[in-house]
């Protein structure tokens, strides 16, 4: 990649040979990135992240669906997601948002049922986001194959924390992030099956097989597939290496945190994300205490003013706001270590103790002010 | 090492050059901006110059990435709805007219910041006041006005607890807003000639009254009367949170002399007004007294006192009451006591304690 920056100035859809040696390189980052999805290389459009896939296929499929008006998803997506449905929700189409199980879990069942000759388009995440639910999607993909509807996966959570293969996933559209994976930030891609009628965002050259106007962006698509290959050879391993630290660190932290809750389904998910609701704390206070003391955690989601919200997700799986503002969750990678979980463990547990003594939740004295100036 | 220090910083100049004096004397400093307005009205106009705007924001945390300390956001929006928007209104309907930025202090900064410093393992928590809090050779702290006279913010301080006393700092207490600006700009504070903020930070166009009949929706007060002291009808007026005891303009009565609000009877809805002669108090009851020093409970001790926070004191008598009140005699006949407003005690320099004004006492 690094090579790529300083040496390979060419432009991939030149015909001159600087450009004929940047298209070879990004051809094999698309070759690899296929590969690990199971899929053709022409499948593969390359985007600047998750982000843009998810926009790129719910606003394509949206704009090539001819008649159809409405889209199923469901009420725990990514906001990449949400942000694109209500835009088109306000343009006419209609939204059905299935609602999780206390797990985080879709019924399939009932999302094949909904799924009729007037749906353009099922989109959900494979893998959520928050909980690490991981979604049983085969009878969706089939009841969406018999209504002939598009559907999308978001697999930017999946990806290089579970075997993805997108025929026996029966999907259309994938989305997945080339950072998740461990490769660089601003480079993504949306695998896209060859018959999927989906409308370019970007418009103005034939990059992408048309489907994303622009120079490409070589060395994310270098690194991209870096990261492809290093999955491809260490997913199996890397995978129940984590899961086993995470169960280590999740079992330490249900003896030393009476109360302590796991968010999501203790099987059925991927190892990587812990989300758990810590009793009578606020999940703001313990992550800047954690922070402090060198543990890094993260929350469902605060804007750049600090307004903390609950969790979209948590509050759809049936929890109450408080409990989901209680909540954390605590990510491991490729890279965390035996010692830093131990690390981690003992300083949660510690930390939590100080900060559920020095500032136990109260319950404010609500005026009811608060909720006529909303 | 000196220490972990929670900085309470708005983006202003005068929380920067703190959290930046605390750095620099070798603390382990952590930056907080607070949310705590509540989010505009859907359609109004974009809250400009008031604390805990986005770009407020964004000025505290470049001051903490110059200064390389970590900085955090904290949402305390329900808190202060809750404690302070709450009693701001409640007061309003009451006919009293309410500090908040004391009750803030009180309610926010030295009750759920202190808890949150607590939290995160502090020693102490600083903010942006100008105040000076001083040790005894015995140890104890006393909290004193600010050197520079014209900034003293001691005021808003009253309620600070013993046990506050002794883990906050002041950094700014001993110098003037010149040099704190001049220590800005030498320290390369991008916030340095920032105006100051002068508003209730909820209330940003200041009208009180409709934020009142905003957040009351149904409790608002309805009209009533304005009547003289014998209780003769000199007109209407649209609610009793539109007046403050001693205020003069917007009676809307003709009168061959100038009218003032003598005393608000929210029960009754009627508005008394006046000549200024009338309003003169020569003393008042507070509530919610705090005495930084328990010796002074039960003794009657010569203080000086305001009333508000621009006011420039008078000499009084105090004498501490039970259920948390206190009576204060004032040396000569006094303005205009205003119901809900703080009154602190001094003693020279010195924060003797202070409470809330629940009455005046007439003669």
């Amino acid at each position: 990649m690094v090579r790529c920056l300083e040496e390979e100035r060419g432009n991939p859809a030149s015909a001159h040979r600087s450009g004929q040696r940047a298209r070879r390189e990004l051809e094999r980052a698309r070759e690899r990135v296929a590969e690990l999805l199971g899929a053709r290389p022409e499948t593969i459009v390359f985007t600047s992240g998750g982000a843009e896939s998810n926009n790129l296929a719910i606003f394509g499929a949206a704009r090539a669906a001819g008649s159809r008006r409405r889209i199923v998803s469901s009420a725990i997506e990514h906001s990449s997601v949400l942000a694109p449905l209500a835009d088109l929700e306000a343009r006419g189409f209609e939204v059905v948002r299935l609602a999780p199980d206390r797990d985080g879990r879709i019924d399939a069942g009932k999302a094949a049922a909904a799924i009729d000759d007037n749906v353009a388009l099922i989109t959900l995440g494979l893998v959520n986001a928050e909980v690490g639910a991981i979604q049983q999607v085969a009878p969706i993909a089939e009841a969406a194959r018999r209504a002939r509807a598009v559907f999308h996966l978001d697999a930017a959570q999946a990806v290089g924390r579970m075997p993805i293969d997108v025929r026996s996933l029966g999907c259309d559209l994938l989305t997945m992030s080339g950072h998740k994976i461990g490769g660089p930030s601003g480079i993504g891609a949306l695998y896209c099956a060859q018959e999927t009628q989906v409308a370019p965002l970007i418009l103005g050259g034939p990059q992408e097989r048309g489907m994303r106007a622009g120079t490409p962006n070589l060395p994310g698509a270098v690194g991209f597939r870096a990261a492809a290959e290093e999955v491809a050879s260490a997913l199996h391993a890397e995978t129940s290496r984590i899961a086993s630290l995470a169960n280590a660190l999740l079992e330490f932290l249900l003896g030393a945190i009476p109360g302590l809750e796991l968010n999501g389904p203790r099987l059925e998910r991927v190892p990587n994300t812990l989300n758990l609701t810590f009793p009578g704390v606020l999940g703001e206070s313990l992550l800047m205490a954690l922070d402090l003391e060198g543990v890094e955690a993260s929350m469902g989601s605060a804007c750049a003013a600090g307004a903390v919200e609950p969790s979209h997700v948590l509050v759809a799986m049936g929890r109450t706001a408080s409990a989901a503002r209680s909540s954390l969750r605590i990510s491991l990678g490729w890279s965390t270590t035996d010692e830093e979980i131990a690390f981690a463990a003992a300083t949660i547990a510690r930390v939590w103790r100080r900060v559920a003594a020095a500032e136990p939740i109260t319950e404010t004295r609500d005026s009811g002010v608060a909720e006529t100036l909303r | 090492m000196n220490g972990r220090v929670l900085v309470a910083m708005s983006g202003g100049v005068d929380s920067s050059v703190a959290a930046a004096i605390l750095r620099e004397r070798g603390y382990d400093v952590v930056g907080v901006a607070m949310r705590l307005a509540p989010e505009p009205p859907a359609g109004s106009i974009r809250r400009k110059a008031t604390c805990c705007s986005h770009d407020d924001f964004e000025d505290a945390r470049r001051v903490a990435e110059r200064m390389d300390f970590p900085f955090y956001i904290v949402d305390l929006r329900e808190d202060f709805a809750a404690r302070v928007i709450g009693n701001f209104v409640d007061e309003y309907l009451a006919g009293r007219t309410p500090n908040p930025c004391v009750m803030c202090n009180r309610e926010i900064k030295f009750d759920r910041l202190w808890s949150r410093a607590m939290a995160i393992g502090a020693d102490f928590i600083a903010t942006g006041h100008y105040a000076r809090i001083e040790q005894d050779g015995d140890g104890r702290r006393r909290l004193m006005r600010a050197r520079d006279a014209a900034k003293d913010q001691s005021y808003f301080l009253f309620a600070m607890g013993r046990d506050e006393l002794s883990r906050t700092l002041f950094p700014l207490g001993a110098m003037s807003k010149a040099e704190v600006r001049a220590r800005a700009r030498a320290l390369g504070l991008r916030n340095a000639d920032k105006p100051e903020s002068q508003e209730i930070c909820f209330v940003p166009d200041r009208d009180y009254a409709a934020f009142v009949r905003r957040a009351a929706q149904s409790r608002t007060p309805a009209p009533g009367r304005i009547v003289d002291s014998d209780g003769r009808e000199l007109g209407r007026h649209p609610g009793v949170h539109h007046f403050t005891v001693g205020q003069r303009r917007g009676l809307g009565v003709a009168s061959g002399e100038p009218l003032y609000v003598r005393e608000i009877r929210a029960a009754s809805g009627d508005v008394v007004v006046g000549r200024k002669s009338e309003l003169n108090a020569r003393g008042l009851i507070a509530e919610q007294v705090n005495l930084l020093d328990p010796e002074l409970a039960g003794r009657e001790i010569p203080v000086e006192v305001k009333i508000r926070y621009r006011h420039p004191g008078l000499p009084a008598t105090l004498r501490a009451l039970d259920g948390a009140r206190a009576e204060v005699r004032f040396a000569s006949a006094g303005p205009a006591v205003t119901p809900g407003q703080a009154c602190v005690f001094y003693r020279g320099d010195e924060v003797l304690g202070g409470g809330f004004i629940a009455r005046a006492i007439a003669e």
